[in-house]
């Protein structure tokens, strides 16, 4: 398979378990799933199925307890933490419920994030940082503490912060969860334009409207895929 | 090696950020930091005070004093030292340079017109002022002839001087000692204390044959005398040819004590060391205990700050930093406070000490030295006490820190 066909996300029989109470229980009991490059996958399931559980998995937060996990031709369920480290940041771009802004540093600063942590020499990431903050729509806010913005702008500085390290992979775990629906649309625009530039996108969400921005959806229910 | 420094500087960013947690740690650190300060000066001025004392007394020279403390004890005549026994000396040890006895006489009164001092009448020869290295200020040095012609003159001691005289010039005016007159031919340098706290500068110097025969009408025994050697490596081998010497010219018995006391450059420094080696055992003990609290504030301080900033360390690792990098922030921003505490303790040390000299009489030197060993424990501590939070931090699993 050659690196166009080569799909970016390939789950094979993944299953996750957490230890709870003294009892091993199985969150994510068999999940099969495969998300070419180039996709905008949503995800999609009832509360406490196991959404963001796989989610952590997709973004190399966690390791499965079981199955295969090939990202981007790779196998990563063999890889070292400091491995994963390196692809969560080279190769992956994190957008959370909850923004996960650091409050202590400017706007501008926390978009810079992921490109401190970088392995690679070469490295413009201030000038690609002011770019991203003026498509996000906040050149006028660099400055600020996080704490300053409306939630709307912390998202938007977060999408920057994802895009940084320029990934061919986009996560977000409900994105919009804490905005109003005027607000998550401006954000829902961004996510399709990610996609129309050729980044694979999954996002997980509960409201269909949201859901609607992707291409395709799937579902999960107890830990298993819906077919 | 761009990264290490990206990190060192999201350190500083926090280390600015926090700023309750920054102020205590450095507090504490400082106030260490500044009784190892003070320690260390101390000690290195308790050094250098003995050095001093040393070069004052003679590297290179032998005090051969009579009498001895046991001898003393079971009733022995503490005159056992003559004239004879230092000119025999004189000839024996031929790589001797100086040979001079000495006749103290204690407890007399100097008076000048209606002003009265106790002195301390020291009869020497003309090499007092060379066997104890100690120069005339003013007016000349005992001669030869003033030994020799039994003349009535006198060196005198700066607070003698400021007693009996003021602010007059003493030279050639005359002072009365036991019904003598003695003419003051020259003036000491200020000495100070002795290392057993004697003040050695209300002394009045005069020729041995004067004191002997004028003052205390004694014709063949002396309080002790002084040798110096040229070749002071071989100081502690001529201590004990003297003891050798000395026990078979007073016919003493193998199972006898000395009936003299030798006293070298090396007893000073000792005794030195004894005085000054318990105040620096306090004070380090003090500065070791103070180092161990401010490690334990920092270690406390900063396990708090990991819990609270679980978060942004769940941030950090979701966005690729390694274990490694976040132990490195941590690490950094404890050792980059304990550095700042460090420095800020050190001016404190230096203040501190310099208003304990004020004081006390207190034997402060600094030199870079206290400044390294400061600086280094500062590391110590960051590094040592700032270990555990950190690896707390890196080994927090990024999938519960962001969910919090
Ligand atoms: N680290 C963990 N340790 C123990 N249990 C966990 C852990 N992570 C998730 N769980 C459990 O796994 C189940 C699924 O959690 P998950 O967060 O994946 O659900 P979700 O689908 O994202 O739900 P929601 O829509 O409410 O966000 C829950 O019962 C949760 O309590
Ligand atoms: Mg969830």
């Amino acid at each position: 398979m050659d690196e166009i066909t080569q799909p970016m996300v390939l789950m094979d029989q993944v299953t996750k378990s957490f230890r709870i109470a003294d009892q091993d229980v199985a969150i994510l009991k068999g999940i099969d799933l495969n998300v070419r490059r180039g996709e905008f996958v949503a995800v999609m399931g009832p509360s406490g199925s196991g959404k963001t559980t796989l989610m952590n998995l997709i973004g190399c937060l966690d390791v499965p307890t079981d199955g295969r996990y090939v990202l981007a031709g790779r196998d990563v369920t063999k890889l070292t933490d400091d491995e994963l480290s390196v692809i969560r940041n080279e190769h992956i771009g994190f957008v959370f419920q909850n923004f996960c802004l650091i409050p202590y540093a400017t706007v501008y600063e926390n978009v810079l994030l992921p490109s401190l942590y970088t392995m690679k020499s070469k490295n413009d990431a201030a000038g690609r940082a002011v770019d991203l903050l003026r498509m996000v729509g906040l050149e006028h806010r660099t400055r600020s503490k996080p704490a300053l913005l409306s939630g709307g702008e912390q998202q938007r500085a977060g999408i920057a912060r994802a895009l940084i390290n320029s990934p061919e992979l986009l996560l977000a775990d409900e994105p919009t969860g804490q905005l109003d629906s005027r607000t998550a649309e401006d954000i829902m625009k961004l996510f399709v334009r990610m996609n129309a530039d050729h980044k694979t996108v999954i996002i997980i969400t509960h409201d269909p409207n949201i859901a609607g921005y992707a291409s395709r959806i799937v579902r999960i229910k107890d830990g298993l895929m819906e077919t | 090696m761009m990264r290490l420094i990206r990190i060192l500087a999201q350190a500083l960013m926090a280390v600015r950020a926090f700023k309750v947690r920054t102020f205590f740690c450095l507090v504490s650190v400082a106030l260490g930091i500044s009784a190892i300060t003070v320690i260390v000066a101390t000690t290195e001025g308790a050094f250098h005070e003995a050095y001093l004392m040393v070069e004052r007394f003679g590297p290179d020279s032998l005090m051969v004093i009579a009498g001895s403390d046991e001898a003393r004890a079971v009733g022995q005549r503490t005159k056992t030292i003559t004239l004879a026994d230092v000119e025999a000396a004189r000839q024996a040890f031929t790589s001797a340079y100086l040979t001079a006895p000495l006749m103290a006489v204690e407890g007399t009164t100097a008076s000048y017109k209606n002003n009265k001092y106790q002195t301390l009448i020291i009869g020497s020869t003309s090499d007092y002022s060379s066997a104890w290295s100690w120069p005339v200020i003013e007016g000349s040095d005992l001669s030869e002839n003033d030994v020799i012609g039994l003349k009535n003159v006198g060196l005198i001691g700066q607070d003698l001087l400021r007693e009996l005289f003021g602010t007059e010039n003493p030279v050639g005016k005359f002072v009365m000692v036991k019904q003598v007159l003695v003419q003051i031919i020259g003036v000491l340098s200020e000495r100070g204390m002795s290392p057993t706290g004697v003040n050695l500068d209300n002394r009045l110097i005069m020729p041995v044959s004067t004191v002997m025969r004028k003052i205390i009408n004694e014709t063949r025994y002396v309080t002790l005398f002084r040798i110096r050697f040229l070749d002071q490596e071989n100081l502690g081998h001529y201590e004990n040819e003297m003891k050798l010497f000395l026990r078979q010219r007073h016919a003493l018995a193998d199972d006898q004590p000395n009936d003299f006391r030798i006293i070298s450059p090396m007893e000073i420094i000792k005794f030195l060391v004894a005085l000054t080696g318990s105040l620096i055992v306090f004070l380090g003990l003090a500065g070791v205990i103070c180092l161990i609290g401010a490690g334990f504030v920092l270690a406390n301080l900063f396990l708090l700050s990991v819990k609270e900033r679980t978060r942004e360390i769940g941030i950090r690792r979701s966005i690729g930093a390694k274990k490694g990098d976040i132990l490195f922030q941590f690490l950094a921003e404890a050792v980059m406070i304990t550095t700042a505490g460090g420095v800020v303790g050190f001016l404190l040390g230096l203040v501190s000490s310099k208003l304990l000299t004020m004081v006390a009489e207190f034997p402060i030197y600094f030199s870079w030295k206290s400044a390294v060993v400061g600086l280094l424990l500062s590391w110590a501590i960051g590094i040592g006490f700032g270990l555990q939070p950190a690896s707390r931090a890196a080994n927090l699993e990024p999938i519960k820190a962001v969910r919090e």
